[in-house]
């Protein structure tokens, strides 16, 4: 029973970075009906600007600040050069247009930095390990959670409870009324965006402490469990985009400790992605949607 | 019809003579390193054409393409291995692999017919997942597919050997069988665009509400072109995986996607000449690359840009650049074919049409809804709606806006499945049909804003609704006769996209009717229109529902338009019936006015 509790605590710290991008990706479906393959590519510019600044020595707090306000101006800087110039394309050209930015940043750092990963150090605290009654956790895995929760209940507030956040909801829920308002549609795909990107940065950071090192394909890596979460809770759907993140990191967890043998752990990967393959199959719009009827 | 395959036959030779010659030119001239590429280039422009065959065709983007190239390709590196290589290197392979050896035809037909039971697997996944053009659920299943597989291939060392990979797998002897398999894949794509179930899958393509409004089941030729698509990946594969004499599973993993669809996209996936187009552009720009950045070449001031990877980069910015300057690509959806129409014999072009719509006679079928309801999360759109059409009278479905006019049109014609009461069509109990099935059963429709093919002629949009219904042995008007009276004939070779407002309309109406309906559904024929216009579609409406023989269901805000032509009308507000009769009669209606007058 032990076990399970600290397997499941494991799984949530693992969920909580990819609740982060699900719920950015659902918070871009959401005003522009974009699958965002380049919403992990914040999260690579973010590892390499946090990899430079390392040399010079800034606290790893100070970086964990860098590491949210690269991805968030990374996030702005794509929509702006890339996707305003495809807003009205059909999905087709929207999901591609996303996957050559993606395809792009990882290119540039590849060339222009290294194709092998670029390593820094990590604070010292992510490995002590904090008693909570009978349970025995990482403190890291205590952060990752708490700042996880901080982050979402600001979110939570940032939509329910500010005139931004009604703005993107009400063009999330009526997306081609909100393709008529122009200029102001402008403002708030540019807000949801840098949204995204604020979240992203904050996953980035929580990846970061934890992993000490950026390289070309992170940013990839990081995305297809985001983008599966997202797609689990119905994609769109913010709650929904969080639990599915929560979810997938639980899933994993328990699969890498007990379901699969040990001599197959190492395809725990394929079959949690094989596994939500089989979720779209029966439920492809997502655990939590309804399906909405389509005006025609 | 076989002058419909001449010009593509002939296209497809010549587009297959371009192609080797330019291989065996760069050849001819290059070192040897240029044969590698050539090699390379050809198999992969086999490769190009699965893609081009399954997302062209259905509009479904799929990364996961490749990953059917890694089950033929480990079919063929474990059948063809030296017996003794395998003992050495994966001696536990399951079902005594690592004993057997096979001739490379025989591994070839076993690797294929692998890779089509995968493909049937991953084929049933995405139509079970609502596959339709652009689906992202169908994009996610491809891309954990390829993601699964090269785990699979990775960890399951007992068989792979892992990431390292399998050597010594029997080299292909020259290059006639690359050049071949090209040819029968060129000709394949181009016979399958231009096949009736091609057509169908561009309709589904273009729009797949619109497609299963006219009887069109997505799922036949969607299967058929990811079965086609995976047989010639398939192939290419086992060529790819011969000519490297080893396999890995980074082979065909996410580069290799890249590649092929930065391949696909640049010369443009609807058309298999410029993908063809798009293998030697990428080809030519990879190997420039690839050449000027590195060790070799030297450029005072662009040291910075000339450094490894930038072939990458190129890829992305090919794929980025064309998505938003030309997202169709360089040839969009022109074929090489389309060129040569012009000088090949054919029949006599028809210059006049037939006369008119021959006149069959009127069935006495009729259509009715029996309290019929619709709840939309909570709110009631529809309650207890009981209407009836007879077949060859015209009725009007009147009321405010929101009132549930359009509800019960989407509920009749299956699109709002869920829903409370019956729908019965000639005495028979239609109600849990599916759209598609309900279209062929003799219910057409239109939509409010106009849902046409718009990538597909005029003429075809015509006919893929009209072929969909006559392979059912559903008596189906003349498509010709039907384009002369919705004035359309002219300009039957346009694209529909290119045509006017009120010809869009027109055209949507002369497809439902295509498919010989006992029934039309019509939502605002009239809409967006000036008087004149609308006078026109009151004849056009009343015409070919008289020629065809259909009872028409007519909603319309113009009350004129309304009583000019409707013999009886239904009067819906707030999702409930108000009033029925014939027109002049509702008209005087006390509920009705205030209804309108409350409205307006």
């Amino acid at each position: 029973m032990i076990e399970v509790a600290q397997q499941v605590v494991d799984g949530l710290g693992q969920g909580s970075a990819y609740a982060l991008l699900a719920l950015g990706l659902a918070l871009i479906f959401g005003v522009m009906h974009l699958v965002n393959f380049a919403h992990g590519e914040p999260v690579t510019v973010a590892a390499y600007a946090v990899f430079g600044l390392a040399l010079l020595g800034l606290p790893w707090w100070a970086l964990a600040l860098v590491a949210v306000g690269a991805a968030t101006l990374t996030s702005i800087a794509i929509e702006a050069v890339g996707f305003r110039r495809v807003r009205q394309a059909d999905d087709f050209t929207l999901l591609l247009t996303s996957f050559g930015i993606a395809v792009l940043v990882r290119a540039a750092f590849s060339m222009w930095v290294s194709t092998t990963p670029r390593q820094f150090r990590r604070p010292d605290w992510i490995f002590d390990t904090v008693r909570l009654g009978p349970l025995a956790l990482e403190t890291y895995d205590v952060v990752v959670i708490g700042v996880t929760l901080v982050t979402l209940a600001g979110t939570w507030y940032l939509l329910r409870r500010t005139m931004f956040g009604l703005a993107l909801r009400a063009a999330a829920e009526d997306f081609d009324a909100a393709r008529l308002m122009g200029a102001r549609a402008d403002r708030v795909i540019s807000g949801a965006f840098a949204l995204a990107g604020l979240l992203a940065g904050i996953a980035a950071a929580l990846i970061l402490v934890r992993r000490g090192q950026a390289e070309p394909d992170m940013g990839l890596n990081i995305l297809l469990p985001g983008l599966l979460a997202a797609i689990i809770g119905g994609l769109g759907r913010l709650e929904g985009a969080v639990l599915g993140g929560f979810a997938l990191g639980v899933a994993e967890s328990l699969f890498r400790a007990w379901i699969l043998p040990n001599s197959l752990s190492g395809l725990t990967d394929a079959a949690v992605f094989g596994l939500i393959a089989l979720l779209f199959i029966f439920r492809p719009e997502g655990l939590l949607t309804s399906r909405k009827a389509e005006r025609v | 019809m076989r002058d419909r395959f001449l010009a593509p036959t002939v296209g497809s030779l010549l587009l297959w003579g371009g192609m080797v010659g330019i291989a065996l030119g760069a050849a001819a001239l290059g070192t040897s390193s240029t044969e590698t590429l050539v090699t390379q280039m050809l198999i992969n422009a086999i490769v190009v054409i699965g893609l081009q065959v399954f997302i062209g065709n259905t509009g479904i983007l799929s990364f996961g393409h490749p990953a059917f190239g890694a089950y033929a390709g480990y079919v063929v590196a474990l059948l063809t291995m030296p017996m003794s290589r395998k003992l050495l290197q994966i001696p536990d392979a399951p079902l005594g692999l690592a004993e057997v050896e096979t001739s490379t035809v025989a591994a070839t037909v076993l690797a294929v017919g692998l890779t089509l039971i995968v493909g049937v697997i991953v084929g049933l996944a995405l139509v079970r997942s609502g596959a339709t053009s652009g689906a992202v659920a169908a994009t996610m299943i491809t891309l954990a597919f390829l993601f699964v597989t090269h785990e699979i291939a990775l960890n399951w060392t007992d068989l792979t050997d892992g990431g390292g990979g399998l050597g010594f797998i029997p080299r292909l002897e020259g290059r006639l069988p690359i050049i071949v398999t090209l040819l029968a894949s060129i000709l394949a794509a181009r016979w399958f665009a231009e096949s009736k179930t091609g057509r169908l899958a561009h309709a589904t393509r273009e729009d797949d509400v619109a497609a299963a409004s006219v009887g069109i089941n997505r799922i036949r030729p969607q299967m058929v072109a990811l079965l086609l698509s995976v047989g010639i990946i398939a192939i290419g594969a086992v060529l790819r995986v011969r000519a490297l004499g080893s396999m890995t599973p980074s082979f065909f993993y996410f580069d290799y996607t890249l590649v092929t669809l930065a391949m696909l996209i640049v010369g443009g996936r609807l058309s298999v000449t410029g993908s063809m187009l798009g293998v030697v552009a990428i080809t030519a720009g990879t190997e420039i690359t690839r050449v000027i950045s590195g060790d070799d070449v030297t450029v005072p001031g662009l040291e910075w840009l000339l450094r490894p990877n930038l072939s990458d980069l190129f890829l992305g910015g090919a794929m980025l650049g064309f998505m938003l300057l030309r997202p169709k690509g360089l040839l969009e959806d022109r074929e090489l074919d389309h060129w040569l129409r012009r000088w090949l014999p054919r029949r006599e072009e028809q210059v006049a049409p037939p006369p008119e719509v021959a006149n069959p006679a009127t069935g006495d079928s009729t259509l009715r809804t029996v309290d019929l309801g619709v709840v939309f999360n909570g709110f009631r759109a529809l309650a207890d709606v009981s209407i009836e059409v007879e077949q060859g009278e015209i009725v009007g479905l009147i009321g405010p806006n929101g009132a549930g006019k359009t509800t019960l049109i989407n509920a009749v014609s299956g699109l709002v499945a869920d829903h409370e009461g019956t729908v019965v069509l000639g005495g028979e109990d239609v109600t849990d049909l599916a759209p598609d099935e309900l279209a062929r059963a003799g219910i057409g429709r239109t939509f409010q804003n106009l849902r046409l093919f718009r990538g597909l002629s005029v003429a075809e949009n015509v006919a893929v609704a009209h072929m969909a219904s006559a392979a059912q042995g559903r008596q189906v008007p003349d498509i010709d006769a039907l384009l002369a009276a919705a004035g359309l004939w002219e300009l039957r070779d346009r694209k529909a996209s290119a045509l006017d407002y009120g010809n869009q309309r027109r055209l949507e109406l002369a497809r439902a009717a295509a498919a010989g309906p006992d029934f039309l559904l019509l939502d605002e024929p009239t809409s967006g229109m000036g008087e004149t216009e609308s006078a026109e579609m009151v004849d056009f409406v009343r015409a070919t529902a008289a020629s065809i023989g259909a009872g028409v269901l007519v909603i319309d805000h113009d009350l004129h338009f309304i009583v000019s032509i409707c013999d009886r009308v239904y009067v819906l507000d707030h999702g409930e019936l108000i009033a029925a009769g014939p027109p002049h009669v509702v008209r005087q209606d006390a509920a009705v006015k205030s209804a309108y007058l409350g409205e307006d």
